[in-house]
């Protein structure tokens, strides 16, 4: 696959990318962020990957790892803030807006469920049920075994079934 | 509970699919990422050991300048003003190396110039004695003297042995009926040319104008004048 015809096959898949980068950060310029972040690296790492593997998977991969290195990162220097008390709502990356200043509020039960569900059980359903990846797939994303998957999707079903339950009774 | 009910992880599935709201990627992110994805023109590949191979060249041709013969005038008188200039130049820039010396009172200096002077201009009211030193140009021991005008010019009086130095004919002045120094220029100053016995003798300044070459003309009198040097042996 020459340079410019990967450039192309990869920018097919910025709508679902950005899609997904939106429910791992709920936050516009953070996503668009974690996006631009994601196709930097594609590109400059485009020779290591396989042609005849996943593309999308590749990419949606690079985004997950490029997301939890930065969310470490936060998650790090919040624990190291002076004051002890984590600055949850510090900017994912340092040039990025504030963001609670554009935070993108939950519109339906089911958004306000898919958002208090932790990482690993939002990023397994997002992938395998929103964006119809095979299991092969989503474990590739995740690294991790196929059991694993299924067994996180179940859980992740069972909380949001839970949660959803919650708001039904309000 | 079955396959079928609200709850099933088939139905939730399906809510996830249809319910959740899609997010489409802003125009301008797209533009960006597309412009970072157009390949830069890459370098040719000939250019950086052609850049390299330029580079080693300029250093060795710059390193090998000094060795480099210089073009060196034919005419004698010629040679000896453009050393006597860049003598001139030097003190001008950087000062007379022993400024305190009065060359009748210092043995050293006739001893390391090879010239003597019986009679030797102190300065007056026009010309201000500024120092003497022994110089060495063009494999010659010789002595200079530096004078500072009151317009701030520097003007240096060069004495070198050089027996019957030829003078170019056409660039010689009468002066008072009693000399015919040759005035000559190099490098924007001026010089006086002239023999004196065994001697060649030089009066450098940066006086080139018409005005300037007259007030020269005076200056090079009042040191014919009053000084006198012969060789020291």
């Amino acid at each position: 696959m020459s340079s410019h015809e990967f450039h192309r096959a990869a920018l097919e898949h910025l709508d679902a990318l950005y899609n997904f980068a939106m429910y791992l950060t709920r936050n516009p310029p953070e996503a668009d962020d974690l996006v631009q972040e994601t196709y930097l690296r594609a590109f400059r790492f485009s020779h290591r990957f396989q042609p005849g593997t996943h593309l999308r998977a590749w990419l949606f991969q690079i985004l997950r790892n490029t997301f939890l290195t930065f969310y470490r990162l936060r998650e790090r220097e919040s624990a190291l803030a002076e004051d002890g008390v984590p600055a949850w709502d510090a900017p994912m990356f340092h040039d990025a807006p504030d963001e609670s200043s554009g935070a993108v509020e939950a519109h339906t039960d089911l958004e306000r469920a898919l958002q208090r569900l932790p990482e690993e059980f939002r990023t397994v359903l997002l992938l395998a049920e929103v964006e119809g990846m095979a299991l092969e797939d989503v474990a590739r994303i995740l690294a991790c075994p196929v059991g694993t998957v299924k067994s996180r999707i179940f859980r992740a079903k069972e909380r949001l079934r839970g949660l959803l339950r919650d708001y039904s009774k309000e | 509970m079955s396959a079928h009910s609200p709850d099933s992880d088939d139905a939730l599935g399906a809510r996830l699919r249809t319910e959740l709201r899609r997010y489409t990627a802003p125009v301008y992110l797209r533009g960006s990422i597309g412009q970072s994805a157009e390949p830069t023109r890459a370098r040719p590949a000939w250019l950086a050991p052609a850049l390299a191979a330029a580079a080693t060249a300029l250093v060795l041709v710059l390193a090998s300048i000094p060795f480099l013969p210089r073009i060196l005038p034919a005419d004698p008188a010629e040679r000896l003003v453009r050393s006597v200039v860049a003598e001139h130049t030097r003190a001008l820039m950087w000062g007379t190396r022993r400024p305190e010396g009065v060359p009748t009172a210092l043995p050293w200096l006739t001893e390391q110039s090879g010239i003597a002077l019986p009679k030797f201009f102190g300065g007056d009211d026009r010309l201000v004695f500024v120092g003497a030193e022994p110089v060495y140009l063009e494999g010659r021991r010789g002595m200079a003297l530096y004078y500072r005008d009151g317009d701030g010019h520097l003007v240096t009086y060069i004495a070198l042995p050089y027996p019957g130095l030829p003078l170019p004919e056409a660039r010689r002045v009468q002066i008072q009926n009693r000399w015919r120094p040759a005035l000559m220029s190099d490098s924007g100053f001026s010089a006086w040319v002239w023999r004196q016995g065994d001697l060649a003798c030089f009066i450098v300044a940066d006086m080139v104008s018409e005005s300037d070459v007259e007030r020269f003309k005076d200056y090079f009198v009042r040191l014919r004048v009053s000084t006198d040097p012969v060789p020291a042996n």
